[in-house]
């Protein structure tokens, strides 16, 4: 009996000690000292994160900066988003994609091939994987052009950033039960619920329990997909205060609002493209969430240069069409 | 003030326990002793040098004389485990110094008085837990996470700030499990005392014409309410048993915040779900 009961209490100890880390930990101030303002890492586990990302680094493909000026009319047809390329930047921007996105499938993964010759037709919009890139080339200049209050001026987002190497990113969401909050937050203006005044029945806040809820399962999708605590934006003494809160939270709500506009602009309008078989449980396409870009990292990818948009001119200013042969008002 | 008959016969100086007769005396009825000097000393300065640090305004709240807001913070965490600026939380430094040293020196007193009585040292040892969970919370805890600026501040608005935020980073503290027996152990410490301060007034307080009820009285009704009753002495056991552990849980429970589990504490419980129990 003794022995029975030492013998569970070491065992229960074992099972509950394993479950813990151990120090050292790194710990940042991001606020005044003292209060508790502190973003707290393990860094045994961010290294394998950091090395998990770097080992994707893509090898082949990546080629430095073409440039030049625009390619001539008629140089491709049913170039729509690209045609600001020069043709060699044009074609280091496709080899790189290849690699971003599918690397395994290669340029057939959006490309089509005519079953009766076997010829690669580059120009045909039959899969309606090339619709989709071509919208996400799209997105992404949109991003980089518009949006640098979120993704930096100098850095930017890249199909890697999201892809990581494979053609489904991992991170998206679809209409169901669990995403009701997502939901609410891609048709809604704002996730604030919080009163103004210190008792309820002053003011006009009408503000449901639900509403509270949607908005902190917001907050916990916001901590999951950049792997942060409460603290990285907010004071939680006061967390609807602005001027106690820290820079970073500024930043989120920029990112909301772009993952908004994003999904509105960009991954809604291509509902009537996806295939069967990429539609979710209520016959909706996928939307980005914080995490398609973050992937549980504060910097997608831990900030990796082979993220940015720097030096890739196809992702970072608005594209147009390639005109057709013959076009002289081109330019 | 009155003078116990046999309190005459232990006001007698020695069995002190660093030896000699140093501040061996008693001033009205209060035992002076070293550690009681150490006390005073500790204690004075360390007061004071929190009066100064509302003077100079030294934390968050700048200088201010409002009492809510006064605050001495420790300093910035890249400051690690060296010794700061006297403004960057180096009065910090010197107050958390001055307060252990005030706290382990009532500890002392506490233990040479029972040693020159001849009791057990059962009250220094709990006012122990007391110290240790605040030497968790300002030095042990700060050590291992390899900065004094995990400390928290002196002052009664900050240091809620400060608990606050500390919850917040491991997203729900409640599901911490230490935090959670530490919990549960304050709150039976105060049903039990409830219930024994219940029954002893109870007993003590009779209907006129009656006499003071006996301990048979009190074993009895909790052998009727409970089927059991723990007894005079058990109560008291029973007591100190709670409430320490609810002091030391309670420094367990913050202790393994940040040095033993970075992530949110719900996150942790998925041990339970990695269990090879489940199909």
């Amino acid at each position: 009996m003794k022995r029975l009961a030492m013998g569970t209490t070491l065992a229960a100890v074992l099972v509950v000690t394993s479950a813990c880390e151990r120090p050292p930990v790194e710990v940042v101030n991001v606020g005044f000292r003292g209060v508790g303002m502190e973003h707290v890492e393990n860094p045994r586990q961010l290294q394998d994160s950091v090395d998990a990302v770097l080992g994707r680094e893509p090898t082949e493909g990546i080629l430095p900066p073409l440039g030049g000026d625009p390619a001539p009319p008629g140089t491709h047809q049913n170039v729509q988003v690209l045609g600001h390329l020069s043709a060699a930047e044009f074609t280091r921007t496709m080899n790189a994609v290849t690699q971003w996105v599918s690397p395994e499938q290669g340029c057939n993964y959006c490309h089509w091939v005519d079953p009766a010759t076997g010829v690669v037709d580059f120009a045909s919009d039959n899969n309606y994987t090339k619709i989709v890139s071509r919208r996400m080339f799209q997105m992404t200049q949109d991003i980089n052009a518009n949006w640098t209050s979120h993704v930096g001026e100098d850095r930017g987002v890249n199909c890697m950033t999201c892809h990581q190497g494979q053609p489904v990113p991992n991170n998206y969401f679809f209409f169901d039960g669990r995403s009701d909050p997502l939901r609410s937050y891609v048709d809604n203006a704002g996730a604030r619920v919080q009163g103004t005044t210190a008792l309820t029945g002053e003011g006009d806040n009408r503000q449901s329990i639900k509403q509270t809820e949607y908005t902190y399962a917001l907050m916990i999708h916001m901590s999951n997909s950049l792997g942060v605590n409460c603290t990285y934006c907010h004071n939680s003494a006061r967390f609807a205060d602005w001027e106690e809160s820290t820079p970073q939270r500024v930043t989120a709500l920029r990112g909301l609002r772009m993952i908004r506009a994003q999904n509105m602009q960009h991954m809604v309008p291509l509902q009537d493209v996806w295939p069967e078989n990429r539609l979710g449980p209520m016959g909706d396409g996928p939307k980005l969430t914080c995490a398609s870009c973050h992937n549980g990292a504060y910097k997608p990818q831990y900030n990796a240069q082979y993220t940015w948009a720097t030096d890739w001119p196809a992702l970072t200013e608005i594209g147009y069409p390639n005109p057709p042969a013959g076009d002289t008002t081109a330019n | 003030m009155a003078m116990l008959s046999f309190e005459k016969k232990y006001r007698v100086r020695g069995g002190t326990i660093i030896g000699g007769d140093l501040f061996d005396f008693w001033v009205g009825p209060f035992y002076v002793g070293f550690f009681g000097v150490t006390t005073i000393f500790f204690s004075v300065l360390g007061t004071l040098l929190l009066v100064w640090g509302a003077a100079i305004g030294e934390g968050l709240a700048g200088q201010t004389w409002n009492l809510w807001q006064i605050s001495i913070a420790p300093p910035p965490i890249e400051y690690g485990l060296a010794i700061a600026p006297l403004y960057e939380g180096g009065l910090w430094q010197i107050v958390t110094f001055c307060a252990i040293g005030a706290f382990v020196s009532w500890v002392l007193r506490q233990a040479e008085i029972s040693r020159k009585l001849g009791m057990g040292y059962h009250i220094p040892v709990a006012y122990s837990v007391a110290v240790f969970a605040y030497i968790t919370l300002v030095v042990i805890r700060p050590v291992l996470l390899g900065a004094w600026g995990h400390g928290f501040p002196y002052g009664i608005i900050s240091h809620l700030d400060w608990v606050s935020n500390v919850g917040y980073q491991y997203l729900h503290f409640h599901y911490n499990p230490a935090h959670m027996i530490a919990i549960t152990f304050f709150f039976t410490n105060c049903l039990a005392l409830a219930m024994h301060g219940g029954l002893i007034l109870s007993v003590t307080n009779p209907k006129k014409g009656e006499s003071v009820k006996t301990s048979e009285h009190e074993n009895a009704y909790f052998r009727d309410a409970l089927g059991y009753s723990i007894g005079a002495i058990g109560i008291h056991r029973l007591g100190l048993f709670l409430a320490l552990n609810a002091g030391f849980w309670s420094a367990v429970c913050i202790v393994i915040s940040g040095p033993f589990w970075t992530r949110g504490w719900p996150e942790w419980w998925n041990w339970w779900l990695n269990l090879p129990i489940w199909f």
